[in-house]
């Protein structure tokens, strides 16, 4: 039963434009605008309380935004009935109601979602090893974890936000899942939102990849071009050190005579074989390594601007 | 409108907490409530029982259950807050004027059978039982719904503002309930205050309490609309 496309590709199915968030004393989202296009597996990753299930939140109806404007399936979520019955989101930390069961979960998740797979979710929870008529309050939190995550995948809604869905699963159910989340994708392509601490085990499977720190997008951008967008220069620090000279750095570590900088920059042909003269050594960054890098220099720049706003402030 | 009947399907997918446990309050308040009698020497006075209502206070627990649990579950079946706010409210009118019906059919009963053949007053209460049945499963009917209300509406203002707001609302109801009886004590009105209770019929008592579950209901609704799950 291969059902049609749910949405075109490529048309954008979430758009923000200048969204904020504020709590008492934090900015969670600090006009944020981003445009996303349908049919894609999208990684949301940065720091704890960097804004990813605030975001999440807001885009799902379930959280509030102070100002900006939010379209999600081209409404507003919030009170939504129309644009909240065609995508699903499974909180990190998911509440259930007292007594019930897995099985009783995906009974209820049947009545909401309208492409809901009954057969999938029994294979997926049988696959993950979910006692299926155990009291949820009983599970663990890596079987918890599994019923979030059997939720989201077998809702096969349009767009489905997984929240650090490993949260105490084991590898080899995290593999499972990854599996299944490629898999099930590619029979019934759909947006999948996916926030994670683990950007390794995850990278192979972003197409798009946005990185959020303190509130700010600090990358939005394909994976691909991501991946070729940063690379470590390895080599004498006399020789390496007028090599970057003019590129932004993004990490700088030293040993001795020798250095290694990580530089971001997509190297023409003319530069790599320049280094390769120097007996320079180019290694391309892993995404878990440019986003470490990335957020750090954010950070920086962060504290920098907030040491100068305090000098203007005390002159 | 679909998606409010499944909010309350949704309810009923664990038959224990809208409808088993219920009966089975009902059920052993009225059975121990004999025992109970049973035991009480004859003395051809009536024996009264305020067991009757016991499976009412079950419902204040009830409303806020449905809120603390079931409200965050149905965000993340994306239900949102107006449809699980008429699904559960609807379906809880359905049980409450349900049990009313059983509590009047019980009352008949109990007058039928000279009090369970033991002279007891448990569901056919004296103020009450006069009345019309109509006005007898009314009177039930506004009660229950009236403490699940009182239920829900104080889960709701914790779901938004945490102990801060219980805190706030439980001193502020204190505070207008003392004001409002320093302003009779102050006015010496308390003669007038008791010939106005004493006037209460059950239909008036009712139409007071409907007036109450109105603004909670109202109340309820409005803060539910910016509480997060």
């Amino acid at each position: 039963m291969n059902r049609p496309l749910h949405t075109e590709p490529e048309a954008p199915v979430i758009e923000l434009r200048s969204v904020c968030k504020r709590f008492k004393d934090t900015t969670a989202l600090d006009s944020v605008s981003l445009s996303l296009a349908g049919n894609r597996i999208y990684g949301l990753l940065g720091r704890n309380g960097a804004g990813k299930t605030t975001l999440m939140s807001v885009l799902t109806g379930q959280g509030f935004h102070s100002s900006g404007e939010v379209r999600v399936l081209g409404g507003s979520p919030y009170e939504n009935d129309s644009v909240l019955n065609r995508i699903c989101f499974i909180r990190e930390s998911q509440k259930y109601p007292d007594d019930f069961t897995p099985l009783q979960a995906f009974k209820s998740a049947a009545l909401f979602f309208r492409h809901w797979d009954a057969d999938f979710a029994l294979q997926l929870a049988g696959e993950f090893q979910l006692p299926l008529k155990r009291r949820i309050k009983k599970l663990s939190r890596g079987q918890l974890s599994a019923v979030g995550v059997v939720i989201g995948l077998a809702s096969r809604a349009e767009i489905t936000f997984f929240d650090e869905p490993y949260l105490g699963l084991d590898a080899v159910a995290r593999q499972i899942f990854y599996d299944r989340l490629v898999q099930d994708f590619s029979d019934y392509p759909r947006t999948i939102i996916l926030s994670s601490h683990l950007i390794d085990e995850v990278a192979n499977l972003l197409e798009h990849v946005i990185l959020i720190d303190r509130g700010r997008i600090v990358l939005d951008d394909d994976a691909e071009a991501i991946r070729g967008s940063a690379v470590t220069v390895t080599g004498a620090a006399s020789k390496v050190e007028p090599f970057v000279a003019g590129l932004t750095v993004l990490h700088r570590e030293t040993l001795a005579s020798l250095a290694s900088v990580t530089v971001e920059a997509g190297l023409t042909e003319a530069q790599r074989s320049e280094a390769a003269d120097l007996g320079l050594e180019i290694a391309p960054v892993s995404l878990q390594q440019l986003v470490v890098r990335k957020t750090l220099a954010a950070a920086e720049e962060f504290s920098a601007n907030a040491a100068a706003t305090e000098m203007e402030v005390s002159r | 409108m679909n998606r409010v009947l499944n909010v309350a399907r949704m309810q009923l997918i664990n038959k224990w907490t809208f409808l088993g446990i219920p009966a089975i309050i009902m059920a052993s308040a009225f059975l121990i409530t004999l025992a109970i009698w049973a035991l009480i020497p004859e003395t051809g006075e009536t024996k009264y029982a305020g067991s009757g209502q016991a499976v009412m206070w079950y419902f204040l627990a009830l409303g806020i259950q449905s809120l603390t649990l079931t409200f965050p579950f149905s965000q993340a079946m994306s239900v949102s807050r107006r449809t699980f706010y008429l699904g559960t409210l609807g379906l809880f009118a359905v049980v409450a004027l349900a049990t009313s019906v059983i509590y009047y059919v019980l009352g008949l009963v109990e007058t039928a059978t000279g009090g369970w053949g033991m002279n007891g007053q448990m569901y056919a209460l004296g103020w009450i039982a006069a009345e019309p049945g109509p006005v007898q499963i009314l009177f039930y009917f506004i009660s229950m719904i009236t403490l699940f209300m009182i239920g829900f509406w104080f889960a709701t203002v914790y779901k938004r503002w945490q102990a801060t707001g219980m805190l706030v609302a439980g001193i502020g109801t204190a505070a207008v309930l003392l004001g409002i009886v320093a302003l009779i004590t102050w006015q010496g009105r308390w003669p007038q205050v008791g010939q106005w209770f004493a006037a209460q019929t059950p239909q008036t008592v009712a139409g007071w309490a409907a007036l109450f579950c109105a603004v909670l209901a109202a109340g309820s609704y409005l803060t539910l609309r910016r509480a997060t799950p």
